[in-house]
């Protein structure tokens, strides 16, 4: 029976990303409570009915072209076929501007939450993430944080984020309704009498509120977002798949490659538990929390993180260790470039995975099957291979001979890699990805800075990504991948090397330097390839963990009657 | 017989702490499991990261080029769960009395847990290892086994030795690391393990085939011997099963500390030779050879104590 979810009860952005949904632009603001909580309370009460939940809304858009300028999506194939959506009335209409919600420990405990709930939160998120700097390799990039994360304590503890999605005018600027709900959160922060304040201080220039924005380009009815990011690659592919995520159809399609892998090879939905708190989770149980458990119930964490990227240094190093690449096997600069970020990330600059394309010959190819599969309107063929994107195993590359063992994709997603029985020659007698089941998060998040803001596109200056990361078990899930598949490497013997894009390079000497091994199949007479001297790519610049409470427990938090006995 | 598996000794001992006297030290009063704690929380551990190589302060193991880890705990005492789980109707019949307290076990004093898994040498390999321990670093286990009874008498090499052994108890599970492969292990053959029973069923219904023996007492027999035989089987079994695993080919500290060194040596002369000529490539190999001298484990190779790979 599948999982039917309330989805009027729950945030949005946590069911599916606002950047897939029409929402390119952004902005995140921190806030802090003093005195009594009162104040707290009823800010959270007059924003409450301007929450956008995971409903379904009328799209003006749904009628959408089936072909489309970026990869092909399994959603538009579905469509396409006329099949149902989620089950039940659509009655909203699609928003021009979404408006979210999400607390700190801290920030419930001056709400008002009773200690009795307080104390059945977990102690990840009590510490907040600049507690945890040392476990998620933080520790030297402490002092780059922005002014908001250096002051957060005290007086200036950030207790809020309120998150405000926009859509896009044809010009690349957001919807004017996104100015307006600024103006709003700022008169609300006034009318308090000092007792919620908006926190200056996100990124060097002092600002009130993080602007957010996905990378542009020209389309043809003006600027269009993209998923890159400013390293220029594409983002957001392979976010897993739950159970009552998406209407069944949909979720036939996207489970693949996208859910778990289960021993007899093929895919099944992960389960909600590991998403959304309050229900059964990869371990068949639903996992202890806050109480009472209507609080828990369809909320969720999420991990807020600001990733400065370093564009320089990236362009830099692909660009020399593009020379040496090119010089040792005859192929030119450009080729070599584009196969070393592709070794680097586990995915073509355009997400074309590795595994669906090893070459580069075979990249051009498929990019050349998807252009002529577009031009002839194949849907059966493009539906072939937007699945081609997601759909594929580690099984027949073991030695990361296609896809290295340590790029960045296969660190965070391993999916039968660590499977105990993968060399099996019997396929079906493995555990599948049961040992991954329980790391999987949700990413969600843009793109900040570059170019069109204000960002330098060398290493100074304001350009990265907003990451988001959604679990209903930050240390089991995103703290685990972020420790010990990103910033180590026992589990894919890579030994102390962390991961090539977002991880921890520092410059200690020879014998620690962070390395990436391209390998190569033995006996093909070509010589591996080592990425050495790696500079430091991705400097987180501040966060925290929130808790993203569903509508019932955002109710229960801004009217100050939690009943936790 | 597992103290001495896979070519190592796993050496466990379990150290009474005194628990009957008030420490004086430095201005404070306290327990001696308290001092011995401070002892070790303050004993320095071995350099297991980069920065921690630039601090320098090693752990006195260090010292010794046979020791591969060295554990310490404290144990205060065994854990009580509550009553034992019984069955209702069971407790009713027998008339138990749940308000009687159940019977649990503790410790008369605490106890030093000490695990050392070193390379073993000559014909005691404990006493002898015990016996350069103390040469190599008197101070430090003085400050930690000093409050533990039996310590008083402790002069030397011999006599620390004379107080540790007899606190030693047998390692039950060993842990091996240095296999790379599967270890050379031979199963009894087919025909040995066939050949016990069959033969302890097979000769007695012969005689009674033969006359020898009548068939009511050769069937009793063919069932006495046969089941002697299985016996036989199982103690071939566990005869062998008591064997320790064979030692792992250049496995000693000091082999594996030159591997860590050599690996990390090739990885930078590999990733110096990246589109190097063949005669180019060749003669660097040439100069690592004589520069990192592979097959002698006495130098340059990694310090002791330096994790690093």
């Amino acid at each position: 029976m599948t999982t039917l979810l309330d989805l009027a009860d729950i945030q949005g952005g946590i069911l599916r990303a606002y950047g897939r949904q029409g929402f390119p632009k952004a902005r995140a603001f921190f806030l802090t409570v003093r005195g009594d909580g009162r104040e707290g309370r009823a800010f959270v009460e007059r924003l409450r009915p301007l929450v956008t939940t995971a409903a379904r809304w009328k799209d003006p858009e749904r009628g959408e072209a089936l072909v489309r300028r970026r990869a092909p999506r399994l959603k538009d194939v579905a469509r396409a076929e006329g099949e149902a959506d989620y089950p039940g009335e659509v009655t909203l209409v699609k928003p021009k501007v979404t408006l979210n919600l999400a607390f700190t420990f801290y920030g419930l405990l001056a709400l008002g939450v009773p200690v009795r709930t307080l104390r059945g939160m977990p102690d990840e998120f009590i510490d907040g993430m600049a507690q945890r700097a040392e476990i998620l390799g933080d520790d030297p990039f402490r002092d780059k944080r922005d002014p908001v994360w250096r002051d957060s304590s005290g007086e200036n503890r950030v207790h809020i984020v309120v998150m405000l999605n926009a859509q896009m005018e044809a010009d690349g600027t957001p919807v004017a309704e996104l100015e307006a709900e600024t103006q709003r959160l700022r008169d609300l922060c006034g009318a308090s009498g000092g007792q919620v304040v908006l926190l200056a201080g996100t990124g060097p220039d002092g600002a009130d509120f993080q602007e957010m924005s996905a990378v542009l380009s020209p389309g043809e009815h003006g600027l269009a977002a993209t998923n890159k990011e400013h390293f220029g690659l594409s983002d957001g592919f392979g976010d897993p798949v739950f159970e009552g995520q998406f209407p069944p159809a949909l979720e036939a399609l996207r489970v693949i490659g996208g859910g778990k892998l289960l021993p007899d090879q093929t895919w099944a939905p992960l389960a909600t538990g590991e998403f959304l708190l309050g229900y059964p989770d990869e371990a068949q149980e639903v996992p202890g929390a806050a109480m009472p458990i209507e609080f828990s119930r369809n909320g969720t964490f999420m991990a807020y993180r600001k990733l400065h990227e370093n564009v320089e240094s990236f362009a830099t190093y692909i660009r020399q260790q593009g020379a040496r690449y090119a010089a040792i096997h005859g192929i030119p600069q450009a080729e070599a470039e584009a196969t070393l970020r592709a070794k680097l990330v586990g995915r073509w600059e355009d997400g074309i995975p590795l595994q669906a394309a090893p070459t580069h010959a075979d990249w051009l190819a498929f990019q050349a099957e998807l252009a002529k599969a577009k031009a002839a309107r194949d849907k059966p063929k493009l539906a072939a291979l937007a699945l081609r994107y997601t759909d594929f195993t580690y099984r027949d590359d073991l030695s990361g001979t296609t896809c290295p063992v340590a790029a960045h994709m296969r660190r965070a997603n391993p999916r039968d890699m660590l499977d105990p029985h993968v060399t099996d020659p019997d396929p079906k007698a493995g555990d599948g990805s049961a040992l991954v089941n329980r790391r999987r998060i949700l990413r969600r998040g843009l793109p900040y800075g570059g170019p069109s803001q204000g960002g330098s596109g060398r290493d100074s200056g304001e350009q990265g990504i907003i990451f988001l990361a959604i679990c209903t078990n930050l240390f089991r899930q995103f703290e685990f991948v972020q420790q010990q598949w990103m910033q180590y490497g026992l589990d894919f013997n890579a030994g102390s090397d962390t991961c090539p894009l977002i991880g921890n390079h520092p410059k200690g000497g020879s014998h620690h330097d962070p390395k990436l091994v391209i390998a190569v199949e033995p006996g093909s007479g070509q010589r591996p390839y080592i990425c050495n001297d790696l500079p430091q790519l991705v400097e987180p610049r501040g966060g925290d963990y929130f808790f993203v409470p569903s509508m019932t427990a955002l109710r229960l938090i801004g009217t100050g009657i939690t009943d936790p006995t | 017989m597992p103290n001495l598996d896979g070519g190592h000794y796993f050496f466990t001992a379990i150290v009474p702490i005194k628990n009957d006297v008030i420490v004086e030290h430095e201005g404070l009063r306290s327990s001696p499991v308290h001092m011995v704690r401070e002892a070790l929380e303050t004993l320095p551990t071995a350099l297991q990261s980069p920065e921690a190589v630039k601090v320098g302060i090693q752990s006195p193991f260090a010292r010794s080029s046979r020791t591969h880890f060295a554990r310490f705990v404290v144990l205060d005492q065994p854990f009580f769960n509550g009553r034992d789980h019984s069955d209702a109707v069971s407790d009713a019949v027998h008339q138990t009395d749940l308000l009687i307290p159940q019977a649990n076990d503790v410790l008369a004093c605490p106890y030093l847990l000490v695990m050392i898994d070193f390379d073993p040498e000559g014909p005691d390999p404990a006493r002898r290892y015990c016996e350069e321990l103390w040469g190599l670093m008197p101070r430090e286990l003085e400050a930690v086994f000093r409050f533990c009874y039996g310590f008083r008498e402790v002069r030397d090499g011999k006599s620390f030795a004379d107080f540790l052994l007899p606190c030693q108890v047998e390692t039950t599970m060993p842990f091996n690391d240095y296999w790379i492969g599967k270890p050379p292990l031979s199963s009894p053959s087919r025909w040995l393990v066939i050949a016990p029973p069959a033969l302890g069923v097979a000769l007695p219904l012969l005689a009674a085939l033969f006359h020898l023996v009548r068939w009511p007492t050769g069937l009793v027999l063919a069932l006495v011997l046969g089941l002697a035989g299985v016996a036989v089987d199982y103690w071939i079994v566990m005869r062998r099963g008591a064997r320790p695993l064979p030692a792992a080919p250049d496995a000693t500290l000091r082999h594996v500390l030159k591997a860590l060194y050599l690996q990390q040596a090739f990885t930078r002369f590999a990733i110096a030779q990246q589109g190097a000529t063949l005669p180019a490539r060749g003669a660097a190999f040439r100069q690592f050879l004589a520069t990192h001298r592979p097959a002698d484990i006495a130098g340059p190779t990694q310090a002791p104590g330096v994790i690093g790979s």
